[in-house]
């Protein structure tokens, strides 16, 4: 199903923002539009945007390519980006991420089996001070979680199971 | 004229236009500066920082606002405290630039330290090696270690096939976006991007099929590593074995200058052969650009299986059998001629017929050169030239599909100021660079074009033109129809002709139709019935094998007469064939459709048991009592030169002769312009208007329309199709595709067609299946048949369409 047909409210929303002869600029929320539902934008998502933009698909494409929060692969339904960056180091970041891998018995890149949760290892997200700390994807939104502990996250990813975000 | 800016650069007084960037002015001095992304015909980017130097501009006393000087008098020089880029940095008065220093040295020697920690250095197995800068400036700076660690370099994909043309190693590139900003930049088709980033950063095409443009060849010449390279050559030769040959495409009426890459090999049978071809820089041709059809199936028919040759013998008694029923027939024979002759075969075939009083027609599906004879391009004109206050009109043609380095010249005409007009009936890929499109109902072309004057702003356009050009092609036309359309559109020119920059040009679909039309010939009006009962003598065309009908003609013929270089249907229906050696086998002219003659040199010996047109015409002059020049082709130029006013003046000599042209691209500099070559072998030359009168512009036209439940079929052009020359290009077999036709969706509705279903076209006698594609913009009523896929479509005409049946 194309974007204009399941989203036509949110596609029609995106385009008032823009004067008309420059559309292009509608590019970045019609991508975040994209991967609303599962999490990662297809290639036929990226044709639709380029046809409706007057843009050529590698264009689209190249845009997801440099922004990390865009993607073009299917992975978990939440993708939980750790950042182990030097002062998230320095706060324990590198051995809470290793724990947590230990916890959800996967790798940094790899996804818990019955698909909920993507771990992966970031940089900077400008909250140092905060370490360790994650920011958790969830198709077009984007949540933080600082000063984590390992105990806290596993309770995250059973709330998440339960399709709740909270923690006590 | 700009301003002119004086600076020295390592102590060379150098004097340039103001807004010339210094690396531009160091080249023009002899002074190579090494740079990677930077390429003179596209916008500075100063991504890859290689070209660094040290860069001094006169330092000016803030108290007084005059410049500072030294004790001894001389400017005071202020010097950033880093090394700048010398391709973002533009000339200024009294700037000093050193390239060679100490400082600038180790500037650019880190940078190419820090290009390498990713870079395979796999010169040996890479085709770019012998021809790249990157494999040069290491050697040069001949750092043997790396203070970067071995394990951490970067490993990547070595195969990837952005298409089947073009292949891309990912461990080569060095991210300097030449070929992503060409193809964006002076292509037009955006197809090439970066995804990802940091060392991550990797080319990539989303486009269907892969890497889908027409100029994609280009990006691997432009390429300053070895990370895109053709399938076409992939591993085919080291470039430090190859031969240079001097050469022009023959593909379509533009003319590009190439190059032929040729060496002696094993493989060949231990003769020379062709290896690739390369653009060859004419600035006011196809300045450094060829396109894929041109590199992709530019020669390659000439060494098609199927290529024609008769022992010593067997061409005395062709030659022999040939003249006899030359001789017999006398004026009742007919000559039939395609555009692929050069101007020197034009000129001894029309001689060789004029004495046996013979007709001698032109094979074209397009009609009008009388006018581009007429109403041509003034000498001295350049496409290049053309920006603010000049006008540009195309009608009826897909410049794109039908010649695309005018696509990509007009392109940047539009974008330099220029008003570019492009009316057709269906939307064409130059739409998105016009300033007018003007879509009209196929049927409607002259109406449309004696419109334009009396529209507001496209009328103005014209009217206050400092210059006018117009381009019309056959897009939906035939023979009648493009005759009507060039008067129509010679009259725009009216008062213009013969000035520099102003003129009408045809778009032809052969190397040198403009040459046929300028020495005389031109097509008739109904070959058919021309050729009844005749002794037809058919040269470098394959009207049978275009359509049926003339097949059927020709088996009408008293006797067949056909002299080509490969078997074609018509060389198969002939009483005696006579084989012609390949342009590239031999020397010539041919006269571009902007009128400008250009020379094309030997690259290969010529096949055994083959002869030059020229000479052929010659031989059979001889045994018809004819005299004609045979012994060469710059003899016949000679004689040309004499006898035909428009030619008055030419020699081989002026054709060979070459001028500055800028940008300078050389293949050994550090300044890299790309793998084409700088044209040593001539720029060509114009030639003079004719000078018979202009015929009458007026009172032409009256075309088809379909009418209510009518269909009418009208002939379009496709850059790859499957005619005589392309379709030995193996390499675009998947490209070329099947035969289709173009419909607009309410037209298909009708008939129960779906967009890419399998249809029956009746046509012209003659049943074939295609597969119908959708066109929103073309007008209802009408089907486009592609030229060359099989179904003879010469003039527009009633079709019949029904869905195939599902098998």
């Amino acid at each position: 199903m194309s974007l204009v047909e399941k989203y036509p409210e949110e596609v029609k929303a995106i385009f008032a923002k823009y004067p008309a002869d420059k559309k292009r600029s509608a590019v970045m929320p019609l991508l975040y539009l994209a991967q609303r539902e599962e999490g990662y934008v297809k290639k036929e998502s990226m044709q639709e945007i380029a046809a409706m933009l007057d843009l050529d698909t590698t264009e689209v494409a190249s845009i997801v390519g440099f922004y990390t929060l865009y993607h073009d692969e299917k992975a978990g339904k939440y993708r939980m980006q750790v950042c182990n960056d030097l002062p998230c180091a320095l706060r324990g970041a590198d051995k809470f991420l290793e724990s947590l891998c230990g916890n959800l018995g996967i790798k940094v890149g790899e996804t818990t089996p019955d698909g909920l949760v993507t771990l992966e290892a970031v940089m900077c997200l400008a909250a140092c001070d905060k370490a360790p700390m994650f920011q958790l994807q969830d198709g077009d939104k984007v949540e933080y979680y600082e000063n984590m502990t390992v105990d806290r996250t596993m309770e995250l990813v059973e709330a998440l199971k339960k399709g709740g975000k909270e923690i006590k | 004229m700009a301003k002119l800016i004086n600076l020295t650069i390592n102590g060379v007084a150098v004097t340039v236009p103001d807004g010339t960037l210094v690396v531009d002015a160091a080249k023009k001095a002899g002074i190579d500066i090494p740079v990677f992304c930077y390429h003179p015909k596209m916008e500075p980017v100063g991504m890859c920082r290689q070209c660094l130097v040290e860069i001094g501009r006169p330092a000016i006393d803030r108290a007084t606002g005059q410049p500072a000087l030294n004790d001894d008098g001389t400017p005071k020089l202020q010097f950033m405290p880093k090394l700048e880029t010398a391709c973002t940095n533009p000339v200024s008065e009294g700037m000093v630039v050193l390239t060679a220093t100490e400082k600038a040295k180790a500037g650019q020697k880190e940078l190419l330290e820090l290009l390498l920690t990713s870079h395979p250095l796999d010169c040996p197995i890479c085709d770019k090696g012998g021809e790249c800068p990157l494999q040069n400036l290491t050697v040069e700076y001949g750092s043997s270690q790396s203070r970067f660690i071995f394990d951490e370099k970067q490993r990547a994909d070595k195969h990837v096939h952005l298409g089947e043309l073009i292949n891309l190693d990912r461990e080569r590139c060095i991210q300097c976006a030449r070929c992503i900003r060409f193809q964006r930049d002076v292509a037009g088709d955006p197809v090439l991007g970066f995804y990802q980033r940091g060392r991550l950063t990797d080319i990539v095409t989303y486009s269907d099929p892969g890497f889908d443009s027409v100029f994609s060849g280009n990006t691997t010449d432009i390429c300053p590593v070895g990370a895109l390279t053709t399938a076409d050559f992939r591993f085919g030769a080291r470039s430090w074995e190859l031969k240079q040959s001097a050469s022009l495409c023959a593909q379509c009426p533009v003319g590009c200058n190439v190059t032929f890459n040729t060496r002696r090999e094993a493989k060949s049978g231990g003769v020379m052969a062709i290896k690739r071809v390369m653009p060859r820089q004419n600035e006011q041709v196809n300045e450094t650009w060829i396109c894929d059809k041109g590199r992709f199936a530019g020669y390659h028919y000439t060494e098609a299986e199927s290529r024609l040759g008769l022992d010593a013998a067997s061409m005395e008694s062709a030659l022999s059998q040939a003249a006899d029923k030359l001789a017999a027939a006398k004026s009742d024979a007919v000559f039939l001629a395609g555009g692929r002759l050069s101007n020197e075969d034009f000129y001894n075939l029309k001689q060789l017929a004029a004495k046996l009083g013979a007709k001698a027609y032109l094979y074209s599906p397009m009609a009008g050169g009388e006018y581009t004879t007429a109403y041509g391009l003034g000498a001295g004109s350049n496409l290049g030239d053309l920006g603010k206050d000049d006008t540009v009109l195309v009608v009826a043609s897909d410049l794109y599909n039908e010649a695309p380095v005018w696509h990509l010249r007009l392109k940047a005409a539009a974008k330099r100021g220029a008003t570019l007009i492009v009316a057709a009936g269906r939307a064409t890929k130059l739409d998105e660079f016009a300033s007018f499109v003007v879509r009209y109902a196929y049927g409607d072309e002259v109406e449309t074009v004696k419109g334009l004057a009396g529209k507001e702003k496209i009328g103005d356009a014209i009217k206050n033109a400092a210059n006018l050009v117009v381009f019309y092609g056959s897009d939906g036309l035939g023979l009648a129809g493009t005759s009507a359309l060039a008067a129509a559109c010679a009259d725009l020119l009216n008062g213009k002709t013969g000035k520099v920059n102003n003129g009408l040009v045809g778009v032809w679909n052969a190397p040198n139709t403009q040459g046929a039309y300028e020495l005389g010939l031109a097509p008739a009006a109904d070959l058919k019935s021309e050729l009844k009962g005749k002794t037809v003598y058919v040269i470098a065309a394959d009207p049978a094998g275009d359509d049926p009908a003339l097949a059927d003609a020709l088996k009408s013929a008293k006797a067949v007469i056909a002299q080509d270089i490969l078997a074609t249907a018509t060389t198969q229906m002939a009483a005696v064939v006579l084989p012609a050696a390949a342009y590239t086998e031999r020397e010539g002219t041919y006269t571009t459709a902007e009128r400008r003659v250009q020379r094309f040199y030997l690259a290969v010996p010529a096949k055994a048991g083959t002869r030059a047109d020229f000479a052929i015409f010659a031989e059979l002059g001889k045994k018809l009592g004819v005299e004609l020049e045979g012994r060469s082709a710059l003899l016949v130029m000679n004689k040309i030169a004499a006898e035909e006013k428009a030619f008055a003046g030419i020699s081989y000599a002026r054709l060979a002769e070459v001028t500055a042209q800028w940008p300078i691209v050389g293949r050994g500099d550090l300044y890299y312009g790309g793998t084409g070559y700088e044209n040593k072998l001539g720029l060509g030359v114009h030639l003079a208007l004719a000078l018979t009168p202009a015929p009458s512009t007026s009172g032409r036209g009256g075309q088809m329309r379909p009418k209510e439940n009518e269909l009418v079929a009208v002939p379009v052009s496709k850059i790859y199709d499957l005619g005589v020359t392309m379709a030995p290009a193996k390499l675009l077999g998947q490209r070329i595709g099947a035969a289709a036709v173009g419909l607009n969706p309410v037209t298909a509705a009708k008939l129960n067609v779906e967009n890419g279903g399998k249809v029956q076209v009746q046509v012209n006698g003659v049943t074939a299946e295609a597969i119908a594609r959708f066109d929103e913009s073309i007008s209802t009523g009408v089907v486009l048949i592609y030229r060359s896929f099989g179904i003879p479509i010469s003039e527009p005409t009633s079709v019949k369409i029904v869905v195939a049946e599902k098998a």
